[in-house]
Formats: C-alpha cells, structure tokens, sequence
C-alpha cells in the first residue's frame, strides 16, 4: 500500500462511517407522530380466554420449534464452517465457481437440518386448520424453492468474490453498493416472479382502492389478488415493486373479510407505498449490510479472504449469526414502517373501528399471540404485536385524528 | 472382458435391398401376428417357469429352451423391422438363422432365488431404460420412439435413396438391441445376470472413422459425493442460467459465422475459438447434470478442465454445400441426439439413486452418458459449424489405425 493509500484508508472510513449515520437519522424519519401515546391495552378485553388460550397453545409449540431450528442451523453452519472445505475437491470449476458451489452446498446442508422442523410447524398448521398443503407437496416446493435461494446466493458470492479479486480483503466496499443495487433490481421485477396473480375483479374494493389512492395523494396502484387458498387460510397482503412496477397484492384468503377490514388493509399497504417503504427498506438493507460485510471481511481474514473459496462455508456462519444478532434491530426498523402504514391507514380509511376489528381477525385466524413474549417479539416480530396495533388504533380514535 | 451370457453376434453387411426396405412394416405383418400368438404363450410359460425356478433354482429346460427361442426371434423380427439386416426371419426364431443372433446359455443356469423371487421390481430399471432404447420413452429430454425405432425411421429413408445403411445408425441398432435382448433374457428369467448398459464393453462390427470433435474421459472410480448428488438439479440451475445467457452470443454468432463459411468456406478463427468453448462448456455441464462425472464444472469451457471433456480440432475448409444447407442436414442427427440424450436422462435419473445411497455411479449408465455426450458434443460442433463432419452414431472407440487424416 502506498504512503497516499495509508492516509486515505482512515478518511475513507470516516465518510463511509459518516454516510452510514447520516444515512440512518434519513431512514428513521416516521410521519407517526413522535409524542403519541398509546393507551395500555388489555388482550382479554378484545379477545375471549379461549381465543387466547388457543393463539397461546399454537404460538408456543411453534416458538420450540423455531428455537430448535435456529439451534440446528447454527450447529449445520458450525460444522460446515470447519469441514465444508472439504468440498473444494468436488469442484473444477477454479477459484470463483468453487466458491458459488460451496455457497450452494452451504445452503443445501442448512436446508436438510432444517427440513424437520419445518415438516413439524407444518404438521402443527395442518392440525390448527392454518395450512391445507401436504407433507410431499411442501417438501418439493421448498426443495425447489431452494433452487432460487441458490441462484440469489450465487450472484451475491460472485459479487463478491469478484471485488475480492480485484481489492483482496476491501471488497465490501464497492460490495455493498452492489449488493443493494441487486436488491433494487429484485424488487423492481419481483412482483413479475410471484406466483398464482390476477386482477382483483371485486368492483366495490376496486372503487375502495382508487378513493384511498386519491386520499393518500398516490397515482393509481394496480391492486392484485394472489391464489393461496389452497395451501393456506392465512390472510396476508403485501406491497410490491419499483416505480412502474409498484402494486398491491391481496392474498385470496382475505377476500371473504368484511369491506371495511379488506378497506383498511388496501389502506395500510398503499401506505406502505406512500412512504416508499420499499426503497426505505433497501436503504435499511445497506445500513445494515454495511457492518455486516465488514466483520465477516474480518472473521474471513486468516482464511484467506473471500478471495478464496475456502473461507465461504466459514462466511455464511458469520452472516448468518451477524443476521441473527442484528434482528432484533432490524425487526425494530420493520416494525417502525409497518406501524407508519397502520397510522396512515387509520388517516386514509378514518374507521379505527374496523382497524380494531381487522387486527382482532388477523389474530384469530392466525392464531397469532397478540402480546407475545418480548424476545419472541424481538427476534421474528417485523410487525409491531397485534395489541401494539389495536392500540394505535384506539391512540388515533382518541386523539390522533 | 465382457462376460454378459447374452451376446449379440452381428454377420449383417450395410448393404439393403430397396423394395424390400420401402415395404418392410407390410412386409413384417406375419411376424407380428406369430409374434402377438408367441407372446400370449410366453405370458403363461413365464409364469409357471418363475414359480419352477423359485422352487428349484433353475429353469425347467422346456421352459428354458421355449424362452430362449422366444427372446431370440424378438431380437430377429426387431432387426429386421429396424433395417439392422435385410433377409427376411424365420418364424422360430432358430440359433444362428440370421445375421444379427444371440448367443444365449444353452442350458438353464442355477439362478438366485432372492433375485428370481424379486425379479419384476429388480428389472425396474433395465425395463425403464430398456424403454428409452425401443420405445415408449418420455424422458426429460425427449419425448422419442426410442433410439431403435428412431434410426429405423431415419435409416429408412436413407437405405431407400442410397441402397445402404449407414453405418453409425446400424451399430447404434446394434447396441440397443443388445441392451433389449439382455433385458428380455433377465425378465424371462433366462439368466439371472442383470443388462449390461454399457457400450463399449462389446465388440462392434468396426471402428470409428477419424472425427475432428472426440470425447475425452480421466481415471473415474466412479465415487460420487452424496450431497452434491442430492443437489445435483438445483446445482446446476446457476449454470443453466449462464448456459442460456452464453447460448446467446453463441447463436448469434454461428449465424455470422455461416455467412462468412458460405463466402469463404471457412469459419473466422474468432468463431471458431468462441463455439469451441461454448460447445466444450455445454459437454461439462451436461456431464455434470447427468451424474456422468463428479466435479462441479467451470463456467469458461476452457480445454482440459474437467474430466470428461472435448477435442475440438483447428478450424478447416468447410464444404460449402454442408454450410448451406446445415440447418436441413443437422435434423437426422437432432433425432439421434435426443433419443440418445433420453437414454443418458434416464440413465442420470437412475444414477441418482443409485449414487445417493452407494456413493458410486454404476459405470455402465456412466458409460452410456459418456456415448450420447460424445455424439450431443458432435452434434452441435456440426450444428454450430465447427466441422462439416456428420456426428458418428456408432458407439464404436476410435480405433489405433483412424488417426488424423
């Protein structure tokens, strides 16, 4: 490295290190109004003990068997991260393509020490009534789905691995520009890649959407609806896309609520789109992947570096227990957003009534805990819990409006 | 050595005579009707010859002798149908009546009763393959009439215009109706040793002729990793991707460079290197995806990088006439090509199982997919202009004495 190299690595760090906060106090700006306070709500009033009872039940088993597979994939990883380099003798395809095979293996090995504990939460769906999908049928379809996560793991290790090339242990830094401007690719055609789409033809729900689009002042949204129904009885619904490719998406099962909830849940989602949530969470993504890809150029030093494909296995580990660790953060971020959507919703649909009464069925058709435990929380929740909602519901009833 | 105790033995010259060529379906008519008589009787004897060699170990020489005669008239009236040979069969299917025979065991052997007992599930998979080389296949790559009755069709043609067979598409017959004889004689109990796949373990009638695109193989001990074997489909999708990015420009520019092969009988040395690569990475991936050989293979094609790879010679005049009209030329082999890549799907897909719970591939399906790899890399080095040299169907080795011209 030369004498003008060395000075320019510490400045170098401090913009970087500058654009990552700056980068933050911009993401973290919420049109939910800062000194709301949300009344403190009690479950058993919105929902009979046996509605908890049941919720609890489920969510519990399901909680053991998520510790457990998270428990199995860190020990898969661990035991991949110190014999998988082994699997460099599988390979002629030089330094790069070793390196997408390793990824893939990594993967592969993640997906079979996993594969029981989601045939159990599968098997809990089937006996709640959640899910209607067969055992062979599911493990296919996620065996196939696989086949994605591959191709995406793929594009991410030759990103890398070819900065690697060029820059050696510093290629996280046009790395993960990168790496976000795959994501901003993805989610401009990712509404192209789900499957089972068509239009929503309900004329009422359609006459909904337009006037809340003209409400939230956004152009018009086309609104889709997506075929589940004969997997799931889950309701969900999504907002999707990039610009021209911007759309909502109505999962089937949640067509036979009432207007009023399917009314507020176009709302939410249109808020979403409101606040371009999407490109905020691909800002979150690099604010995030920022770190994340400097400490695993780190722990991946002795091994050589990602230049090597010897030090993948050991990368994903790092990834993945950094992802870990990070979640609850990142849960936070997602949650800040989604509780953004709910507040604009309430401000578009003004019926906290039905927002009351949707976050009420979504719960008991999920049989999801409406006040789970704060770790729970904390690691999967990415939406605030169900009371979180109707609270904010009952805060703008009160005196948000 | 080759030690199978069915031997398909061949004495059939190329040469055809024409009118007996154009009528031969009409021509076979009696066959088929004392054929569909036999198998009827063949049902019955089958059975109480499994039950006989369930109990004693061995067939009942009636049974035997019955079966056997039964298995070789199979082998004559498919020769004759396919063109393999010309002279028209006897109905009783008699040792050494005709050019393309078998050599069976005279007597019934002591058989295992553990394999007698199981013998339709055991056979599952030579009767799958078996498919794929007469008929009926429908396998990922092709939805075929066999290799047999596909070179039957094509032969026809050719035997019809020309007098004579030629001579890639009669040892292909060759081989597959050895694979089927070898089938029949294990389903009927005949031996106990299980079709042998392989096809190069027997003797052809010659040798290959001098090809400027050759399969080359390493040292395989046939070891397979079982995790990448377990993932082998969704292993390969990354290359799938970058195969149909790459087949792009390849295609591209084999349309450039059959314009400038039309005008100057040659393919641009630029073209020439790019093709050979593109064709050479397409021979890798598909012997990585068909369990053929284990390594994950590169994304370059780059010459001597996998062990199952493609000599591609220096580029050279090319027949002009070849170049105009390859798009025409080419179908014949497109056919051969796809029922013979059926035959290496199929055999991948019982590779698969095979190598998941041993850790080996069984070399004979091994070598059938190291067969069709050869004649797919011919192919499309012919498709792709790279030699005017027609694909060489023959599973034939090159022999010492066809070296380089």
């Amino acid at each position: 490295m030369t004498a003008a190299a060395r000075r320019a690595t510490p400045l170098l760090g401090l913009a970087l290190l500058a654009a990552w906060i700056w980068g933050i106090t911009q993401l973290l700006h919420t049109s939910v109004p800062s000194g709301l306070h949300l009344p403190h709500l009690r479950a058993s009033d919105y929902f009979t003990p046996a509605q908890l009872h049941r919720a609890r039940n489920y969510e519990r088993f399901v909680r053991i068997d998520y510790v457990l597979s998270l428990v199995a994939l860190l020990l898969a990883l661990i035991g991949y991260a110190l014999r998988g380099n082994r699997f460099t003798r599988e390979s002629a395809a030089g330094r790069v393509g070793t390196g997408l095979l390793l990824g893939m293996l990594g993967l592969g090995i993640v997906w079979l020490a996993q594969l029981p504990f989601g045939v159990a939460e599968l098997w809990w769906e089937r006996r709640h009534g959640i899910s209607h999908q067969g055992y062979v049928s599911w493990i296919l379809d996620s065996f196939f789905g696989l086949g994605g996560t591959f191709l995406a793991i793929c594009f991410v290790i030759a990103i890398v691995m070819g900065f690697a090339g060029l820059l050696g242990n510093r290629w996280w830094i046009p790395g993960v520009p990168a790496l976000v401007g795959v994501g901003v690719l993805l989610a401009f055609i990712s509404p192209f890649l789900i499957p089972s789409v068509h239009p929503l033809h309900n004329a009422r729900l359609l006459a909904d959407a337009r006037g809340l689009e003209q409400v939230e002042k956004l152009p018009s949204v086309p609104v889709k609806v997506q075929e589940v129904h004969t997997f799931t009885t889950a309701p969900n619904a999504e907002s999707v896309g990039l610009g021209p490719t911007r759309r909502v998406i109505l999962w089937d099962t949640l067509l036979g609520f009432p207007r009023r909830e399917v009314r507020v849940v176009i709302a939410h989602e249109l808020g979403h789109l409101k606040h371009e949530h999407i490109w905020k969470g691909l800002g979150w993504q690099a604010v995030f992947l920022l770190p994340i890809a400097f400490l695993i150029a780190l722990a991946t030093r002795r091994r050589g570096g990602l230049y090597v494909p010897e030090a993948v296995p050991l990368a994903l580990l790092v990834f993945v227990v950094l992802q870990l660790a990070s979640s609850p953060l990142q849960n936070a971020v997602s949650s800040r957003m989604e509780a953004e959507a709910d507040w604009t919703a309430l401000g578009a649909t003004r019926d906290p009534a039905a927002a009351t009464a949707l976050f009420k069925r979504l719960s008991t058709t999920s049989l999801a805990d409406p006040s789970p435990p704060g770790w729970w929380q904390g690691l999967t929740g990415d939406h605030p819990s169900i009371m979180r909602r109707i609270e904010m519901s009952r805060a703008w009833e009160v005196g948000g409006r | 050595m080759y030690e199978h105790p069915v031997q398909l033995t061949n004495e059939a010259g190329l040469e055809r005579s024409r009118l007996t060529v154009f009528f031969r379906l009409l021509l076979a008519i009696p066959h088929f009707v004392w054929f569909s008589f036999w198998t009827i009787g063949v049902f019955f004897v089958a059975i109480f010859n499994w039950f006989a060699t369930l109990f004693r170990g061995r067939s009942p020489v009636f049974c035997h002798n019955f079966l056997t005669a039964y298995v070789r008239y199979t082998t004559h009236i498919s020769a004759y149908v396919s063109l393999t040979a010309n002279p028209f069969p006897d109905f009783v299917g008699r040792p050494g009546s005709y050019p393309v025979d078998l050599q069976l065991p005279d007597a019934p052997d002591m058989q295992n009763r553990w394999k007698t007992g199981f013998r339709l599930i055991l056979g599952l998979p030579a009767f799958i393959l078996d498919a794929a080389f007469v008929g009926g296949s429908r396998s990922g790559y092709s939805n075929s009439g066999g290799v047999l009755w596909t070179n039957a069709f094509l032969a026809w043609w050719a035997c019809l215009f020309t007098g004579r067979m030629p001579e890639g598409l009669r040892d292909l017959n060759l081989y597959a109706l050895r694979y089927s004889a070898q089938t029949h004689a294990y389903a009927l109990l005949v031996t106990d040793r299980y079709p042998n796949a392989d096809p190069f373990v027997a003797p052809t009638p010659g040798s290959a002729p001098y090809h400027p695109v050759r399969l080359t193989t390493a040292d395989d001990d046939m070891t397979r990793s079982r995790l990448t074997v377990f993932f082998r489909l969704l292993l390969v999708i990354p290359h799938f991707v970058w195969l149909i990015l790459w087949s792009i420009p390849a295609y591209l520019c084999a349309i450039v460079g059959w314009f400038a092969a039309l005008f100057t009988g040659h393919l641009p040395d630029w073209a020439h290197r790019f093709l050979s690569r593109f064709v050479r990475y397409y021979t890798h991936l598909n012997a990585f995806f068909l369990i053929a050989a284990n390594p994950f293979p590169g994304f370059t094609g780059a010459p001597g990088t996998y062990p199952i790879d493609l000599e591609i010679d220096a580029r050279a005049l090319q027949n002009r006439w070849k170049t105009g009209f390859r798009i025409i030329l080419m179908i014949p082999a497109l056919a051969v090509a796809s029922t013979v890549g059926g035959v290496a799907f199929l055999g991948a897909f019982l590779g698969w199982f095979a190598a998941l719970f041993t850790g080996r591939m069984p070399r004979n399906l091994r070598q059938s997919q190291v067969f069709s790899l050869r004649y797919s890399g011919q192919f499309y080095a012919y498709l792709l202009l790279l030699t005017d040299r027609y694909p060489f169907a023959s599973p034939a080795p090159p022999s010492a004495a066809s070296s380089a011209p």
